[in-house]
């Protein structure tokens, strides 16, 4: 039985491998001399001896990467930030009391769902350009918040669902008001779902293209996405280099998302369980 | 009587002040930054011209020059058609991957934690890096592709898989597929574990095989979520603009060029708003289109 048990391991480790070979490819490409990435037979496994990390040091030197990656971070944290608490009290707000609001909720997520990026932008960048945010972090800011804040209401609605009513009543007979009760009873008991949230907002701001492209022409102020790809239109593209750059501008959501992943996949559980 | 009466009315009314206290942040952000969008949209599709002043367009004609011209145009069809060979050429491989892995994943095994936190890990990868990835994979000279190709002996000569019309469309919907599988491994295996197991062990002691399982208890069972998912991913597939703009931009000579990239080309590459206004408007009835044929599942999902 264990042995059985073992051999799944095995198997879904080698679906991951294959699965996974971009990932792989790109280091691989990052860590071998110029000589062996543009080359008619690549090496598929390199030998420790060739490997450099000079590859990173280049990137850094040709392109400004870490102001980007400072932007980037910035926008994220800003816009998860600002997404998060809005919806953690409208999704309370829908979960505990019946409003007018609640018949448009689902149609707004719905309508966000179906709004292009590429579209909605146009809109932005001409509120953008009235309000003289083009080349603020705070516009970008404020674009992937109003993209975030619908999902994760919707998602946090689902999660303050499953918190029994009782909790807060008693908070609130021992003298609690309501908010407080909301702050110190509901939101440690809906840490879960607040950590799903926030890695998929993060993960979205992150990803951010469009938003950043239009709305940002100062190179200073470019986010990582941005940044990565004005690498393209080059002439006689250093593929090592890139692919260090894509690795360093990777590493920050790869890391979140094996952390939080498990709270991400109760999340949906809990969601599609409801 | 009476007073307990006013006192219940007056905790009522303080409680409905409270819920739309929580809810005021996210009525203005909804407001301000989705639908007064839309409503521009709209506004502006009946604006006609070219404007190189965004600010000025509700100085423009306003008429219906913009739908006649935008729906009379052949490009627009194709962009139609090439945006839906990309969401079903992406979206139907990636919900073979993803039900395969959630069918895999649904299983007690050691390191499953990790395994299942690997095979999900390209939904974190940003659209344009993951664009970057298959550049470089699908690179015409030295990419690892056409080499895996040539050593199985299927193509003698390289493949220019972006500059060539007949294949571009191939290379951006394979990087689209590994970016979209892992959100219907999640969903479908989050469905999955809500199955009670008892159904499985009852299953088993009838001596059902493994596709008789599959096919009598996990799809009834994962149905309804895998048509959700089927309309989310296909809607996100739609309107995916970032991983085709980072490829080809829409290029060559439009082989890839979807609604979206065609909506975003005609604002900030000529300059029509109008026009691009009226594309965004067509994306929108499609995708409304799509969601009232599902609209069954849509509603108890979202309503």
């Amino acid at each position: 039985m264990l042995t059985r048990r073992w051999g799944w391991t095995v198997a879904v480790a080698l679906l991951c491998a294959v699965l996974l070979f971009p990932f792989y490819w790109m280091f691989v490409t990052a860590v071998l001399p110029t000589s062996q990435v543009l080359s008619r037979s690549p090496t598929l496994l390199p030998s420790l001896a060739d490997m450099s990390f000079q590859a990173f040091v280049t990137a850094f030197e040709r392109k400004p990467l870490a102001t980007w990656l400072t932007n980037s971070l910035i926008v994220t944290i800003g816009a998860t930030t600002i997404s998060l608490v809005i919806a953690a009290l409208a999704g309370y707000s829908l979960s505990r009391f019946r409003t007018r609001a609640q018949e448009l909720t689902g149609l707004t997520l719905l309508l966000t769902k179906m709004l292009p990026g590429s579209l909605i932008v146009i809109p932005f960048f001409i509120m953008a350009s009235t309000f003289h945010l083009i080349d603020s972090l705070w516009a970008l800011m404020l674009a992937n918040a109003a993209v975030g804040v619908p999902f994760a209401t919707w998602l946090l609605k689902g999660f303050f669902d499953g918190i029994p009513r009782d909790l807060e009543h008693a908070a609130m007979i021992d003298g609690c008001g309501h908010l407080s009760a909301f702050a110190y009873v509901i939101i440690p008991l809906a840490r879960p779902g607040l950590a799903a949230c926030a890695i998929y907002l993060a993960i979205l701001s992150w990803s951010d293209f469009v938003f950043a492209k239009t709305l940002i022409n100062d190179q200073a102020r470019w986010t990582i996405t941005t940044g990565m790809v004005s690498f393209i239109g080059e002439h006689g593209i250093e593929w090592s280099a890139l692919m260090a750059a894509g690795i360093l501008s990777m590493v920050p959501m790869i890391v979140l998302f094996l952390l939080l992943e498990p709270f991400l996949v109760s999340g949906m559980t809990a969601g599609s369980q409801r | 009587m009476s007073t307990t009466a006013l006192r219940r009315g007056t905790l009522a009314r303080r409680e409905r002040l409270f819920a739309y206290a929580l809810l005021a942040p996210a009525v203005v952000a909804v407001a301000a930054l989705i639908a007064y969008p839309m409503y521009l949209i709209f506004a502006m599709s009946f604006r006609e011209g070219k404007s190189l002043n965004f600010l000025a367009l509700n100085t423009r004609p306003f008429g219906l020059g913009n739908y006649e011209s935008v729906l009379a145009d052949s490009a627009t069809w194709h962009s139609v058609w090439v945006s839906f060979a990309y969401t079903f050429g992406s979206i139907l491989p990636a919900f073979a991957l993803g039900l395969g892995t959630a069918l895999l994943l649904d299983r007690v095994f050691p390191m499953r934690r990790w395994l299942r936190s690997l095979v999900l890990l390209p939904w974190a990868v940003p659209g344009v890096m993951v664009s970057i990835v298959f550049l470089w994979l699908f690179d015409a000279s030295f990419g690892v592709t056409n080499y895996f190709l040539r050593s199985l002996g299927l193509i003698t000569t390289d493949i220019a898989w972006y500059s060539n019309e007949s294949t571009a469309l191939v290379a951006v919907i394979v990087p689209t597929i590994w970016k979209s599988y892992p959100f219907f491994t999640l969903t479908l295996l989050a469905a999955m574990q809500s199955i009670p197991g008892n159904l499985y062990e009852a299953a088993e002691v009838d001596g059902a095989s493994p596709w008789r399982r599959f096919t009598d208890i996990t799809w009834p069972g994962i149905r309804p979520q895998a048509t959700l998912a089927l309309v989310l991913n296909g809607l996100w597939a739609f309107r995916e603009f970032d991983i085709i703009y980072a490829a080809t931009g829409g290029g060559p000579s439009k082989a890839t060029e979807t609604l979206g990239l065609r909506a975003y080309n005609e604002a900030f590459g000529y300059f029509y708003m109008g026009r691009a206004a009226v594309i965004g408007v067509l994306m929108l009835v499609i995708a409304l289109l799509a969601v009232l044929l599902a609209r069954k599942q849509m509603r108890k999902e979202f309503f």
